[in-house]
């Protein structure tokens, strides 16, 4: 398995080098103009929630070894009170950030609606997925991340549960983990979809199951390899596949009612101390050099010519995406259903 | 109390009064505008962000209004309330006792016990509750694996996920302050006392329920105290043990505040007003308590030196003293030495799964670890140095009554630690982001809360300290002309320092694994340890937390056992000097 998906990754790494060679001279032209404009800058201030501490600090590196000359500081902490760090920091009017990328679109609304992040067009935006381009008309907030919210399952389970449906057959009762969406972003925006797919009836199906509900979405994994429960709700498709890597005796089911997709984000402050190099940086988001680091640690890639980790792309996947309209009313009252259905 | 005006124009005797009052009036000044700084301006953001609302950042009454207006605001209060009551009164039961068989009786394995009491002061409380999850979750956790195999049964015998668990696991941590604030005092005592009762007929138990605890009731007060506050400002023990039943306390619903679009820290602040009411009335019931009592253990005679000698009872005390470091250290860290020593922790133990990967990663690779523990371990130094320092001229001040409004000044160096830690960080990061005092981004600014936060352990330490010298001994070397500065420099602050090294631990140790008020504060160049594993936590990198607590924990006690040798040597010192002076 393991030699399968290192060719595999391997075979999108020259892939992606080709078509990038193809294209080769638009894009550098204008990165070596912004790359000019950064060096004088002189640094790089991350803050980032998306991506574990691991492949962020990769990603780092890799932009480091590209473009010498920037000094780049690297904050990760959990994706709200990054959010909250850079509010305080614009509330006080002492602004250090020159990149954010978090795991929540309401982050970016309420940043652009106090314009608070600078509207700009990565030059290499094309490389990405057709439906997360141009996901803000106004150009204020670009892709950062994709993540997958699935089912995950102890290796002892022969027949894992194929569907959010059959999560709620009899032999799954107490068998269940799962994140609060009071707590995690991902667990929030799947009880959305949820809702919208099957409304409070699958909650009250679900409630019955008796599920062990943790804070994060990370916690399934957990309650899983050490034996507490059997299923995962809700689950990151991402990290079960990382400690599936590792050795550890979880599988990943996608379920055939869709995967959930939710979108990390990235942007640029109005007020960023360097805003050509987070410009740069967001650029180097889409280079293949960070789509061949994603797809190492199992995450999906964000250019359309490296696939994912063991060969899977976006199109292999059958996935659904919250619409955006009413996203902060509806967080609110799927909590609140949450903690009314389930406690 | 001011020295009397000197009754003859002698010239030199006005100059040195003179000179003593400017001295005073420095110092005065000085610390008055450190409090200012560190405290008053950070709480007083606080209170100003409480009154504005989350939305329209305007002046409003409607967060106070809507704590009581709403039920599911009260609920966790409640529930914060019971946790920490619980927690004091079992902290005591078992620090207390726990404290007085270390310090002062023949009980086997002392020094193994003190140093495991201390290790368990050291460990972050999240990760003991991670041990413990390990230990003794309801389907998986290996005791009740166990103990379904011995008898059979198809019911876990313990659940870590309950109230009782939450409460269990906050205890086991939390008694290591009881412990070393009475510990350190009961060291001080003298032992004429205790032989007075055993000659009288009182037996061992007797003697030390009814003389030696009551005498060091100051350190008792104290140390149920600040397990209260421990067990209200918690977050990471309830946020993993509460979570799965659906109960919240004040600290996980604050989190849940800040999870809100735009984040609710002006209703946080409101929220955290009630809490510093509710520490108000303890420490005024303390001093209803202490009252006018003397506590002076430290007169102008010798010490403690001699041992209570236990006779048959020292298996049974050294059982009862084995609980905390068993449960609270050897337990869960098996459990957390095993999976940091692991290729992946799903596998368990076995051989091929072994490795010491992820130590020589946090060791030589990772150098964001290494400089997280440089800067944990200075940070903390400096901090627990300052808030000494503090700390001693304030309970100076209130004890010896040096100032009018003493009490003011007592009150106010005790609200921080009150506030949780996440509330707190806001105020710091509101008070030190603006002109003039710019503090962004700079170790600075993180030494300065955590010198804030933790300066009431080290002004209580030093207040039950106080209490037990006699200011007889101060009076004599005034009345033979020494002016306050040097009596403070060359009588009290000698006679203190056994339990200044016991509060500087005291205050080391919460800030070596104090997460929440560094939250906004850290920069990248300014992360410590806390910060990075509870990064790895958040994205599930068990094994790096688990390999990280080890290292943290391993990095502490060799500052505890530095600071212990230090004591060591000069209670030894002193007790030759003493044994020498009051020879029979």
């Amino acid at each position: 398995m393991a030699a399968f998906s290192r060719r595999h990754v391997l075979m999108g790494g020259a892939a992606g080098l080709a078509a990038s060679a193809l294209r080769i001279t638009p894009v550098s032209a204008a990165d070596d103009e912004l790359y000019a404009a950064a060096k004088k800058e002189g640094a790089l201030n991350l803050y980032w929630g998306s991506y574990e501490q691991k492949t962020i600090e990769e990603i780092r590196d890799a932009f480091k070894a590209k473009y010498p000359g920037i000094e780049v500081s690297l904050l990760r902490q959990a994706s709200q009170t990054i959010f909250t760090r850079l509010r305080l920091e614009i509330q006080n009017d002492a602004v250090q950030c020159d990149s954010i990328g978090t795991t929540n679109l309401l982050h970016y609304k309420d940043l652009q609606k106090i314009g608070a992040i600078q509207p700009f067009k990565p030059s290499n935006i094309d490389m990405v997925p057709e439906a997360f381009r141009g996901i803000d008309p106004e150009n204020t907030y670009h892709v950062g991340a994709i993540s997958l919210t699935t089912i995950n399952q102890s290796t002892s389970v022969t027949a894992p549960p194929a569907s959010w449906t059959a999560l709620l057959d009899a032999p799954w009762a107490n068998q269940i983990t799962t994140g609060s969406p009071a707590f995690s972003g991902d667990v929030a925006s799947w009880v959305v979809a949820i809702r919208k797919k099957y409304g409070d009836d699958f909650l009250r199906a679900f409630a019955k199951q008796k599920p062990k509900v943790g804070q994060s979405n990370v916690d399934t994994v957990t309650d899983i390899l050490s034996g507490e429960r059997k299923v995962g709700s809700a689950a990151p498709f991402s990290y079960s596949l990382t400690q599936q890597a590792a050795g550890n005796p979880i599988g990943v089911t996608v379920p055939s009612d869709d995967a959930i997709l939710n979108l990390g984000l990235t942007a640029v402050p109005t007020k960023a101390p360097h805003p050509n190099a987070g410009k740069l940086f967001t650029d180097f988001l889409y280079s293949v050099e960070v789509s061949n680091i994603l797809a190492k640690n199992f995450w999906p890639t964000l250019r359309t010519d490296v696939p994912w980790a063991e060969g899977r792309t976006l199109e292999s996947i059958k996935w659904y995406r919250n619409p955006v309209d009413n996203l902060s009313a509806e967080v609110a009252e799927g909590i609140a259903k949450w903690k009314e259905i389930i406690g | 109390m001011a020295s009397s005006p000197p009754m003859s124009a002698a010239r030199s005797a006005s100059v040195g009064y003179r000179r003593h009052h400017a001295f005073r009036l420095v110092v005065l000044v000085i610390l008055l505008a450190v409090l200012a700084l560190l405290i008053v301006q950070p709480l007083g953001w606080i209170v100003f962000n409480s009154f504005h609302d989350d939305d329209t950042g305007r002046w409003t009454l409607r967060n106070y209004a809507q704590i009581f207006a709403s039920t599911s605001l009260w609920a966790p209060l409640f529930n914060s309330l019971l946790l920490a009551t619980a927690v004091a009164v079992i902290s005591t039961l078992l620090g207390v006792p726990l404290a007085w068989l270390v310090a002062r009786t023949d009980m086997p394995m002392r020094g193994f016990i003190r140093l495991f009491t201390m290790a368990a002061f050291v460990t972050p409380s999240f990760i003991g509750a991670l041990g413990w999850i390990l230990l003794a979750a309801p389907n998986s956790g290996w005791l009740n694996v166990g103990w379904r195999a011995l008898s059979g049964a198809d019911w876990p015998l313990l659940n870590i996920y309950s109230m009782t668990g939450t409460i269990f696991v906050c205890s086991i941590y939390t008694v290591p302050y009881t412990f070393t604030l009475v510990s350190s005092a009961l060291e001080e005592m003298p032992v004429e006392l205790e032989d007075a009762a055993t000659t009288l007929g009182s037996g061992v138990l007797k003697t030390m329920f009814s003389v030696t605890i009551p005498l060091v009731m100051p350190a008792v007060l104290v140390g149920f105290i600040l397990s209260f506050i421990q067990g209200m400002t918690l977050f990471g023990v309830p946020a993993f043990l509460l979570t799965p039943s659906g109960t919240l306390v004040v600290t996980t619903k604050l989190a849940e505040f800040y999870q809100l679009f735009p984040p609710a820290l002006y209703m946080s602040a409101a929220y955290c007003m009630p809490l510093i009411a509710i520490t108000g009335m303890l420490f005024y019931a303390r001093r209803r308590i202490l009252g006018r009592r003397q506590f002076t253990t430290v007169g102008g005679k010798g010490r403690a030196g001699r041992k209570i000698r236990l006779k048959g009872w020292r298996l049974v005390a050294l059982v009862f003293a084995l609980f905390v470091p068993v449960t609270a250290v050897v337990l869960p860290y098996v459990a957390i030495v095993l999976v940091s020593l692991s290729r992946a922790w799903g596998l368990g133990p076995v051989p091929s799964n072994l490795t010491l990967h992820w130590y020589r990663w946090a060791i030589f690779e990772n150098a964001e670890t290494q400089r997280a523990i440089v800067n944990s371990l200075v940070y903390a130094g400096i901090a627990a140095s300052f808030c000494m320092v503090i700390g001693i001229l304030v309970a100076y001040i209130v004890e010896r009554k040096l100032l009018r409004g003493a009490g003011l000044l007592a009150a106010l160096v005790t609200i921080p630690i009150i506030i949780p830690g996440i509330v707190l960080s806001v105020g710091f990061f509101s008070a030190y982001t603006r002109q003039p005092l710019n503090l962004y981004g700079t170790a600075m600014l993180i030494i300065a809360a955590f010198v804030a936060t933790f300066l009431p352990i080290a002004y209580s330490q030093a207040g039950s300290i106080l209490k037990g010298i006699s200011p007889d001994l101060e009076r004599a070397a005034r009345s033979v002309g020494a002016s306050e500065a040097r009596t403070f420099a060359s009588i009290t602050a000698p006679l203190m320092r056994g339990g200044l090294v016991a509060g500087w631990l005291l205050v080391f140790i919460p800030i070596m694994r104090e997460l929440s008020v560094a939250i906004f504060l850290v920069s990248p160049r300014t992360n410590v340890m806390t910060t990075l594993i509870y990064n790895y936590k958040d994205g599930g990198n068990y094994e790096a937390v688990c390999a990280a607590s080890a290292l943290l924990l391993f990095a502490t006690l060799i500052v505890v056992l530095l600071a212990r040798f230090v004591t060591e040597g000069a209670a030894y010192r002193r007790r030759n000097a003493a044994s020498l002076g009051a020879a029979p």
